[in-house]
């Protein structure tokens, strides 16, 4: 329904999408993943009309849009990465300003607004201004008024950034239930990846302006069939044990976080016994050695060589 | 369109913080430093016969807003004059007057100016006091002819100078104050309410009116009335506070006053226009402003009169600044008693820069934006 070829945006020094290639269907959630600077703004922006490519083409329905947006803007809803609203006005008079810009009016508005505040659960305080709100308030709202207008596509641009973990699942929830109640088609942009595997049916992974995978979640994950991930955990570690895995022919990459290593090994071979002996040497007080369920993160971390969050 | 300007209308009532602040600012800094209330004139020292001080003449000299004229004898008047204690003197006498030069400033043509207008007057006043009394028709016929040729060939050789066009100026400090602080800061008053505009384009409002069925050309015209009409309500709240709570007359001319005012707003709306699409960020929009203010207020003659800058370079630049024509037109009016033909100029010059930077202004953002 909705695409992107071979789309590149250039800034004044950066290159922030390269060669970009996405395909949203009818009814679909869709994630977008990557660190931050990926370009993940900047292709959306793109896909919603809001920015012209520097080269490659934007189709809707098989037409181009970069010339003719209007036919995408009647029918998809944004929500900015930034809280897009109006900060000296309360929640509802948000609400029915942006309803007003889509001609909504009187009885009809009055009703679409109930209905929103209702889903994003900010009934109760929708008299209240919004510079008074809470972070996630603000964030509910700021997903509320890009549904007025009952768009068929949604495209969301971080939405949970910076909210407390209930917010954050309300709002997942939100969006999962939008989609089956009313299939609503939803681009889902984030880079936390757990939300990612929550939600979307396919996920598109980009980084540095390049897409580097693109597939079901299960797809992608194959990427790492060839692999193993090891998860090691210990209170703290020392210079030479991470110097030794690090040298490890085994090892193809590995991620150093405070209390977790985290290995990826090819497949089939067994290091377990080696690591557990070199802790000991070395002096590293091991708290656990798994092998984790192959994430997205790791797919990143594959594909990469870094941790998609740092 | 309508929903911009009333959401920002309301925005405008829950924090009305900085129009309240700059409004404040400019009365208060006119109160203190342009002596409005208790406003010194210029003494002028005048002599002659008790019998014009009471009449026609005397009365006339008293209405003066200007110069504060002093009835003294001739002596003391010459001494004054010497003593340096007054620029000029005036010796009246009934068909005529006598100047008294002390210092040869730009005041003096304007003392003359002053008195030789009262005696073209008081000409007037009698032949037409004269033509009522008469009956007969052809003697009423030959007044008025007689009328027509006074005012054409006054007894005294009076040439009509245009101030504008000499090194002459008026400084009146009260009405000097009003005007440049006034123009001086409601251009942080605009500003400060076309910034919205940057921050909606960050911050993805914008977005949501570009995607909306919203046409660009309003949402530009929406916030850009709204911003004229939150810099022009300081200038009403700041005249009509000194028309009708201090009392200050304006020689007559608030009408004009405010009509010169709604072309400079507009002139200043674009001009923030055009430094909000040249910024890169707030922090720089915040350190341009004071500065170029600042400046412009300094080189326009908001602070002092224009004409004591000297510089070639700065009148030059002077020159690309629409608060010089603000403050130009205004003088004209209430000062100089420009005919609008005058009047048109800078009038005309800052509908022109107004044009000008609205188009480069929106020129530059929307092309940034893509
Ligand atoms: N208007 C712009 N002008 C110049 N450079 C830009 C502009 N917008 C984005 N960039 C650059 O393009 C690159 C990608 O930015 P983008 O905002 O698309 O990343 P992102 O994936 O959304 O990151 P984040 O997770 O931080 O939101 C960055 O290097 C950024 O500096
Ligand atoms: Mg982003």
């Amino acid at each position: 329904m909705l695409e992107l070829i071979d789309i590149t945006k250039k800034f004044k020094q950066t290159e922030a999408v390269k060669n970009m290639n996405m395909y949203i269907g009818r009814g679909e959630i869709v994630g977008l993943l990557g660190p931050n600077g990926a370009g993940k703004s900047t292709a959306i922006s793109m896909l919603s009309s809001l920015v012209e490519p520097t080269s490659g083409d934007v189709k809707f329905q098989n037409k181009s849009i970069i010339k003719n947006p209007q036919s995408l803007r009647k029918i998809i809803g944004i929500v900015p990465q930034e809280i897009a609203l109006y900060e000296d006005l309360s929640a509802e008079e948000n609400m029915k300003f942006f309803g007003r810009i889509y001609g909504l009016k009187g009885q009809k508005l009055q009703e679409k607004v109930n209905e929103v505040l209702e889903h994003i659960g900010l009934t109760e305080r929708r008299k209240d201004i919004v510079k008074k709100f809470s972070g996630g308030m603000k964030r509910r709202l700021n997903i509320g008024v890009a549904m007025l207008h009952d768009p068929e596509i949604l495209v969301m641009d971080e939405p949970t950034v910076g909210i407390d973990p209930q917010s954050r699942n309300y709002i997942l929830q939100t969006v999962k239930r939008l989609n089956e109640e009313r299939q609503m088609t939803v681009l889902y942009t984030s880079h936390y990846m757990e939300e990612v595997e929550y939600l979307c049916d396919r996920i598109y992974i980009m980084d540095k302006g390049n897409l580097i995978a693109s597939g079901t979640k299960d797809e992608i994950k194959q990427i790492l069939s060839l692999e193993n991930t090891i998860s090691i955990k210990a209170d703290y570690w020392n210079e030479d044990f991470i110097e030794k895995l690090r040298e490890h022919p085994q090892v193809n990459r590995m991620n150093i976080e405070e209390k977790e290593i985290v290995l990826v090994v090819s497949k089939n071979v067994n290091i377990f016994s080696e690591i557990a002996h070199l802790a000991e040497v070395m002096n590293v007080p091991l708290r656990s050695l798994d092998v984790k369920k192959v994430t997205l993160e790791d797919v990143f971390l594959h594909l990469t060589g870094r941790a998609l969050r740092d | 369109m309508k929903g911009i300007f009333l959401a920002r209308l309301t925005s405008f009532f829950r924090s009305p913080g900085t129009f309240l602040l700059f409004t404040g600012m400019s009365i208060v800094f006119t109160l203190i430093l342009g002596g409005v209330g208790g406003y010194d004139k210029i003494t002028v020292p005048v002599s002659g016969d008790e019998s014009l001080q009471t009449e026609f003449i005397g009365e006339a000299l008293e209405e003066s807003d200007v110069y504060n004229f002093k009835w003294q004898e001739v002596e003391d008047l010459k001494e004054t004059i010497r003593r340096g204690n007054a620029e000029a003197g005036v010796i009246l006498k009934e068909n005529g007057y006598e100047m008294i030069v002390g210092i040869d400033s730009s005041n003096v043509q304007m003392i003359e100016q002053t008195v030789a207008d009262i005696y073209v007057n008081k000409i007037q006043e009698e032949n037409i006091s004269e033509l009522l009394r008469t009956e007969n028709e052809e003697e009423r016929e030959e007044l008025l002819m007689a009328y027509q040729e006074a005012k054409e060939n006054p007894v005294f050789g009076i040439t009509n100078r245009t101030f504008h066009s000499s090194d002459a100026f008026i400084f009146d400090r009260s009405l000097h104050s009003i005007f440049g602080f006034t123009l001086f800061f409601v251009i942080y008053t605009i500003c400060y309410t076309v910034l919205p505009i940057f921050t909606q384009k960050g911050n993805g409002v914008w977005d949501r009116m570009i995607l909306s069925p919203l046409k660009k050309s309003e949402m530009y015209i929406g916030n850009l009335i709204y911003s004229f009409f939150e810099g022009y309500l300081q200038i009403l709240v700041i005249f009509f506070v000194f028309r009708y709570l201090v009392g200050f007359d304006f020689n007559g001319e608030l009408p004009g006053i405010l009509l010169i005012m709604a072309v400079y707003s507009f002139a200043i709306v674009s001009l923030a226009i055009f430094i909000t699409s040249v910024v890169k960020n707030i922090q720089q929009f915040n350190a341009a402003l004071p500065i170029l203010s600042v400046s412009m207020a300094m080189i326009g003659g908001a602070f002092w009169p224009i004409e004591i800058v000297q510089s070639e370079f700065l009148l030059t630049l002077s020159k690309i600044n629409p608060l010089t024509y603000g403050m130009e037109a205004l003088n004209g009016l209430v000062l100089y008693n420009q005919p609008i033909q005058e009047l048109l100029k800078p009038i005309s010059i800052l509908i022109l820069m107004g044009v000008i930077f609205m188009g480069v202004g929106i020129h530059l953002m929307e092309r940034r934006h893509i």
